[in-house]
């Protein structure tokens, strides 16, 4: 459990003149939950997109005993990393089935896994032939784990996962963390819901203008002050 | 009936050589967010390789497989050249590229091989017509419309049921996803120029044994219909790329056929009002993706 999976090393990105990122250190370890927390603009989602390579930076990340940095995405990928992106991104024109099957680049292991991941979907099941963006967004969401997932990853990121999904549905979508979390796949979860996923993470980042202003066991920042006055309005 | 037989029949070949083209315009764009205009000059390239098949003596079927395999290697040294090293650059750069390397094309032809135009001698079993009803149907029409029908069939089986044919697809809808998916963008660029440059060449072919000739600036004016069939349909949509094709090809083929004789000089400027029309009701063509889509 307490071997590092992914180190980032002073991580930086600019977009132009703009800082969007400064000097970030994080650390996710074997099986471990991160929640990556912070208001809009804090460099949430520019941190996991330069992680997996969809966006320059500078500093180093480390992954799995391999240097990263700067390796082009589907290399990344291959290496047992996957993001689900924010606003889901699936692939509109293109079936459940597509969009899944796109996502597994080792052909010979996919249809067992593809078997697998419906058993633990069954709605997607009867979906498969459905062009995906006819779906509602709670599928979109599954199918963009499920997509995800096809690639046999060792760390999920996860962009913003309850974005626009009623309660109910988020409530399922963490549910299906939850079993994944089980099977030893670690996770950063970037997320709005700030007490969501303090409930549900190991540990967590608290970024706020390009910086890590705050880190520690989710236990101890769901009761930090700090956390509560940044994010929650001085409430819980 | 016969003149609506005969009108359809032109339709279809038309329309079929348009979809073509037009497809291979949209696998491109959809990798790159480029409309290439040196698709043309592919054109143009695999009917001067298929005159040279046919002069040298080669069986037709030959000269005609040859051509259209110099498309597809073409395209993809095109994009191996010319387009990776400014892969990264602004669309405005891309583009400036595509004009750069038609011109270069041209200017090879017509100095190389030579200004005016060259007569492709079509083989004698093609230049006969088959009687159907009252009228009269050529043969290199029949030949047309099977390549061109069995062409877009075969290319909806590959993008429906083949990896690099989802891949395709995958990147006309978002095209920074597909690396996400672990496949290598470099390879997936290469392979849709290799796919355009066929596609090129199959409507090159039909072009030329339609025309019985070919020269220098032969590609232009196609590709330009391609382009707009592409923007009817909806830039970067491989469906609306056919439905496209055939819709241009029905307005020129209705107004050629059926426009009164003093108007006549004017059919182009009919055409392409009709097509402001199309574009005023769908401003982003009939199978477009609307702009702001995103949650």
């Amino acid at each position: 459990m307490s071997n590092s999976l992914l180190t980032t090393t002073d991580l930086s990105i600019s977009y132009g003149a703009v800082k969007a990122v400064r000097g970030s250190n994080l650390e996710v370890k074997e099986g471990e939950v991160v929640a990556l927390l912070g208001p809009n603009g804090a460099g949430k989602s520019s941190t996991l997109r330069a992680i997996v390579g969809l966006i320059k930076s500078q500093g180093s990340v480390n992954f799995a005993g391999h240097d990263i940095t700067g390796l082009p995405t589907e290399r990344i990928v291959s290496l047992g990393l996957s993001l689900v992106p924010e606003g889901r991104r699936l692939f509109p024109n293109l079936t459940v089935s597509e969009n899944l099957m796109l996502g597994a680049p080792r052909k010979a292991k996919s249809d067992d896994l593809f078997d697998d991941l419906l058993d633990r979907l069954p709605i997607l099941r009867e979906r498969l032939q459905q062009v995906s963006g006819t779906l509602s967004g709670g599928e979109q969401q599954q199918v963009a784990i499920a997509r995800a997932l096809m690639s046999q990853p060792k760390l999920l990121l996860i962009d913003e996962p309850s974005l626009g999904l009623a309660p109910t549905i988020v409530d399922a979508v963490y549910q299906l963390l939850s079993d994944l979390r089980k099977t030893g796949l670690a996770m950063i979860i970037v997320e709005q819901e700030v007490m969501r996923v303090l409930k549900f993470a190991d540990r967590a980042y608290a970024m706020s203008t390009g910086e890590i202003a705050l880190e520690g066991s989710a236990a101890d920042l769901r009761t930090s002050d700090e956390v509560k006055r940044v994010y929650l309005g001085g409430a819980d | 009936m016969d003149a609506l037989i005969s009108y359809l029949v032109n339709v279809i070949s038309l329309g079929g050589t348009y979809a073509l083209l037009a497809l291979g315009l949209a696998v491109v764009f959809s990798v790159l967010g480029l409309i290439n205009f040196a698709h043309g000059e592919l054109m143009t390239l695999t009917g001067y390789v298929l005159l040279a098949g046919i002069l040298t003596g080669q069986p037709f079927w030959l000269a005609v497989l040859v051509a259209v395999i110099a498309g597809g290697i073409s395209a993809a040294l095109m994009e191996f050249a010319a387009f990776r090293p400014v892969r990264n650059a602004s669309g405005a750069t891309l583009l400036m590229t595509s004009f750069a390397v038609s011109m270069l094309l041209q200017v090879l032809f017509q100095n190389g091989i030579s200004p005016r135009g060259q007569a492709v001698p079509v083989p004698t079993w093609l230049t006969t017509s088959l009687s159907i009803g009252n009228s009269q149907i050529s043969k290199v029409q029949i030949m047309s419309i099977t390549v061109g029908v069995l062409s877009l069939l075969a290319l909806k089986f590959f993008f429906d049921r083949s990896y690099w044919g989802w891949a395709i697809r995958a990147a006309a809808d978002d095209f920074e996803i597909v690396g996400l998916m672990g496949v290598k963008a470099s390879r997936l660029i290469m392979f849709a120029f290799l796919l355009s440059g066929l596609l090129a060449g199959v409507a090159g072919v039909l072009w030329v044994i339609q025309r019985g000739s070919v020269d220098p600036l032969m590609g232009f004016k196609p590709v330009l219909a391609a382009f707009i069939v592409a923007v009817i349909g909806g830039l970067g949509s491989l469906t609306g790329a056919v439905a496209g094709g055939f819709i241009l090809s029905a307005i020129e083929i209705a107004l050629q056929t059926w426009l009164p004789p003093n108007v006549m000089p004017y059919r182009d400027a009919v055409t392409y009002t009709l097509v402001v029309i199309i574009l005023s009701i769908f401003p982003n063509g009939i199978f477009g993706k609307k702009s702001q889509e995103k949650v």
